[in-house]
């Protein structure tokens, strides 16, 4: 349940992302490149203490090991204020507003998981991104869904010569390692095209991946379900095949779809951010979580910056709570499961 | 009786080598770049000694280092890419070398050269006393065979064939007694002592292959025994994917001071690692002994050089640089009839105000400070500051100003008309186009977002694809379907050998390649440069005409530069005669490295 509710806060920040960051994705400043977190003060120079924290603005010079060593300019307090005006930016892509939740005045800024390279503020990134990494595993996932539960619930329902095409062309697609499916059907698409229709190209890539397992699990219920007397009954009827199988037979099964969508989830998220960290997902400006965690292959970036880690910190943590939350979903939906058996 | 070049595919490796621009020179053992004159010397970081003198060593030890991509083959003439070029260096030598700090032909297998009063043939007089590795006397007829039979052999397409060719006609190579060679020119040849460097091969193990065998012959299946050279290391074991070990040559001819024979070293070994990451990590943990370093990892090396013993060698600008270019290509694709650039687009590439443009908008303070560390400087003109003697510090800079980007873009009539922030031309056409990079290269692909932020702020419609090199070298030199790419490539000190890219009949001058007549003056007069350039003997005159070609380059900007980065080497202080240059790297005087005590 806890993992529920912090799934409908990740997706929540997804869908306000523009009004909880402070800066749009790609508002750079370059003379703040790879800035540490901003530290938050809540005690002036003097001594003094203020209720609400403040920043100092901050500027770099490189040490004799060309490592950057940031200092605060002590001369003016920069207090964080929420409901601030700064770029414009529809809420809900419909809403005009120029305010954001919380900032600082310019030209002060304020980095809470710090700067990348070009001074992009790395937790309004991460907020940008969750909406690509967290909507592509769910799309993506939810059409191979739809794909896996039509192909298992025809060769489930007419069994005989169609489920032994189907199934072989099921195995055929498993037998692929995964990965490799992935970087393959990435490969076969076009090198240069935009962002926007890469989004799309990697929801294709991901909805093909997941479909086939559902399929044989599917197929496998639907053997047994077809042979109920409401199945039979419908067909006395009169009622053609796609409808029994999509009315009748596949709402039984949806327990299981449930519960598998969402443990299928995280590797839809993976999916993306592997692509997106080889370089051959999502592209910068646009911010998603696996391209942002690209800068982290470096060992000697890790060292000195070890904010460049903390995509990897939101993965990880979207990932759990899927894993959660489809565990919770089980065993919610297990006993029903089985009372539905009994009662026909 | 005007020469024309043929094209020179030499600098195909070059682009080759731009994949691995970065990702091998920061290896052990950077085998490109020259002489960097502003070693800027800050922070206890050692410059090297400006005059060189070996120092007498000691016989024994080993010298490690790795490298990120292994050779593809042995076989000297056929395969030129990087990789491979380090791997055999040991092994081989040519007649004539570059000396490390000054650039300048020496003498290596030749001993002194000298040509005729008219300039007609050159003549080298060989060392004596000199054995391949496996104890056979090398003779004037292992030159003569490699030249006639292999480089010069028009059925062995080569890069050194290429650069010896003017319009079909080639030296011959005359044995005149068993240590005299002779080059009959058929032409004057300025880069001629230069072009000599290239390996000598031994006529006793490849005399009886036809052209056909030979190019496939010493493939990486070679017994290591097989490849007989006269370098101060012969090759005893190679492990696909792992590494390469050499021993001494017991037979090398090169003696110290004190008359003691080189090389001081027993072995030499590189191991091949699959990333930059694993060969920064093995030089950390003492596992190998030299490491080229990227600009981050000066951070945390420097502060480590005496706790782990070793120095690092700040060597000024590289010669490995990126830029920008557009493609003006005129030519329509001769199957579907289709212009390889839209017509309106071509206009804007082909208009040298739109180049300037997109040159005053390159912000390059942010490249070097954000993506290299500071470690790196701008760079306006086809040369580097350390290709030395021909650099022209005096070509056209442009300052980082968008209200010059906006003039110009205004001046050519752009103008938003619809108010969405992406300018329009005359036309109405948007301007917009794609700018491709290869992913490999971080640093690039990093170059290119900043690029493409800037160029977006001016009101272009960018769309930023990184993308695999080879499909980018595909659309460059065969389908010519691209419309901006950023890409590098690594010069040398001779212009002369940047014929093949700056020629407008080249294969790869890549904005617009294999002109049948150059398309605009300025690719006309660069053309002229260059053939006068090569003809005239006398350095002085010679930089003259390639200065000019400098500034050409800088005003019309058919290759936008970027920043160039500079060459760090690390390297353990127990080895003695330590020289890195930028052109030499650490071991272009492999034979006179020692371990101390």
């Amino acid at each position: 349940m806890a993992s529920l509710i912090a799934l409908a806060v990740f997706y929540l920040a997804a869908v306000f992302a523009d009004f909880l960051s402070p800066y749009p994705y790609d508002n750079e400043e370059r003379s703040h490149p790879n800035a540490p977190p901003t530290p938050l003060r809540f005690r002036r120079a003097d001594g003094s203490a203020r209720f609400l924290p403040f920043v100092y603005r901050t500027s770099y010079t490189f040490d004799e090991n060309r490592g950057r060593v940031y200092v605060e300019d002590r001369s003016a307090e920069y207090p964080i204020r929420f409901f601030i005006p700064g770029e414009e930016h529809r809420i809900l892509g419909l809403i005009p507003t120029r305010i954001h939740f919380f900032g600082v005045d310019a030209p002060a800024r304020i980095y809470l998981l710090g700067a990348d390279y070009l001074g992009r503020d790395r937790f309004s990134r991460i907020l940008y991104g969750s909406r690509i990494s967290l909507s592509i595993g769910l799309v993506g996932v939810s059409v191979s869904f739809v794909i896996g539960m039509l192909v298992g619930g025809i060769a489930g329902y007419f069994g005989g010569a169609v489920d032994n095409a189907l199934m072989r062309v099921v195995e055929m697609v498993m037998l692929i390692p995964r990965f490799y499916l992935l970087l393959a059907l990435r490969a076969a698409l076009p090198e240069d095209i935009s962002s926007v229709r890469m989004y799309f190209y990697i929801v294709f890539i991901l909805s093909f991946l997941g479909w086939a397992g559902t399929a044989r699990v599917v197929r496998g219920m639907v053997l047994s379900l077809r042979e109920q007397d409401y199945v039979i009954a419908a067909r006395a009827l009169g009622r053609g095949h796609l409808w029994v199988i999509v009315r009748h037979i596949l709402p039984n099964t949806l327990s299981y779809a449930i519960v598998s969508v969402t443990l299928a989830v995280p590797s839809g998220i993976l999916g993306e951010s592997a692509l997106s960290l080889l370089g051959l997902g999502i592209q910068e400006p646009y911010a998603s979580w696996g391209n942002m965690l690209a800068k982290a292959m470096n060992v000697a970036e890790i060292q000195f910056n070890p904010e460049v880690l903390w995509p990897g910190a939101f993965i990880f943590a979207v990932v759990m709570c899927f894993q959660f939350l489809g565990d919770g979903l089980r065993d919610a939906f297990d006993p029903m499961m089985e009372a539905s058996g009994v009662k026909s | 009786m005007k020469p024309q070049f043929n094209i020179i595919p030499v600098i195909v490796i070059c682009l080759c080598a731009l994949v691995s621009c970065r990702r091998t020179q920061p290896n052990a053992a950077p085998q490109k770049p020259p002489e960097a004159s502003e070693a800027q010397n800050k922070s206890g970081v050692s410059e090297h000694p400006k005059a060189y003198v070996p120092v007498v060593g000691k016989r024994g030890g080993e010298w490690l280092n790795a490298t990120i991509s292994g050779p593809k083959s042995f076989n000297a003439v056929v395969s030129n890419e990087t990789s491979t070029g380090s791997a055999i260096g040991p092994i081989f030598e040519g007649l004539t070398t570059a000396d490390p700090d000054t650039l300048m032909p020496q003498p290596k297998l030749a001993e002194s050269w000298h040509f005729a009063e008219d300039g007609s043939s050159c003549t080298f007089n060989l060392r004596a006393g000199v054995k391949w590795n496996d104890g056979m006397p090398f003779t004037a007829d292992d030159v003569v065979f490699t030249y006639e039979k292999l480089y010069l052999n028009p059925e062995i397409p080569n890069s050194t064939g290429d650069i010896l060719t003017i319009e079909d006609k080639r030296p011959k190579v005359v044995k005149v007694d068993e240590l005299t060679v002779r080059f009959d020119l058929p032409w004057k040849y300025a880069p001629f002592v230069r072009a000599m460097s290239a390996d000598i091969l031994p006529l006793h193990k490849l005399g009886n292959l036809s052209a056909a065998e030979f190019q496939h012959h010493w493939g990486l299946d070679t017994p290591p025994s097989e490849l007989v050279g006269t370098g101060p290391f012969k090759l005893v074991s190679y492990e696909p994917e792992q590494r390469l070990i050499y021993e001494r040559n017991p037979h090398y001819w090169k003696k110290d001071a004190a008359g003691n024979q080189l090389p001081y070293l027993d072995r030499y070994i590189t191991s091949i690692v699959k990333d930059l990451n694993v060969a920064y990590l093995k030089f950390k943990n003492k596992e190998t002994d030299v490491y080229g370093l990227r600009p981050e990892d000066f951070q945390v090396l420097n502060p480590l050089q005496k706790q782990n013993d070793f120095t690092i060698y700040r060597l000024g600008p590289g010669t490995g640089c990126s830029f920008v270019f557009f493609n003006q290509n005129t030519n329509s694709n001769s199957e579907t009839g289709k212009p390889f650039v839209q017509p309106h687009k071509l206009k804007w590439f082909r208009d040298a105000r739109f180049r300037r443009a997109v040159a005053h908008a390159l912000d390059r303070d942010t490249m070097i400070n954000n993506v290299l560390y500071g470690l790196a400087c701008p760079q306006y003109g086809p040369m580097t500051i350390s290709e030395g003697f021909f650099f022209n510090p005096d070509v056209k800079k442009y300052d980082f100003d968008k209200r010059k980007s906006k003039a110009l873009l205004a001046e050519m009539g752009f103008k938003d008309v619809d108010g969405d922030k992406v300018l329009e031309d005359e036309q109405g056409n948007k301007l917009q186009f794609t700018m491709l990079t290869n992913v490999e290269n971080n640093v690039r692909v990093s170059l290119a977002n900043i690029i493409a932020k800037d160029l977006k702020d001016l009101g272009m419609e960018i769309n930023f694809q990184p993308m695999p090199f080879n499909p980018i070298v595909a659309k460059l030199d065969a389908s010519y379907d691209w419309e901006c790419v950023l890409l590098g490539l690594t010069g040398g000190p001779e212009p002369h050998f940047g014929s093949n890219i700056w020629t407008s009949r080249a294969y790869h001058h890549m904005w617009f390649p294999s002109q049948k007549m150059p398309s605009s003056d300025w690719e006309a007069r660069i053309d002229e440069l260059f053939t006068l350039g090569v003809q005239e003997l006398d350095p002085e005159k010679r930089k003259v005409y390639y200065d000019e070609w400098q500034v050409i380059s800088s005003e019309q900007l058919p290759l936008i530069y970027t920043v160039v980065q500079e060459m760090i080497v690390a390297v353990r202080n127990r080895f003695g005669n330590i020289h890195p240059t930028p052109h030499g790297g650490v071991t272009h005087n492999l034979e006179e490295i020692f371990v101390k005590e």
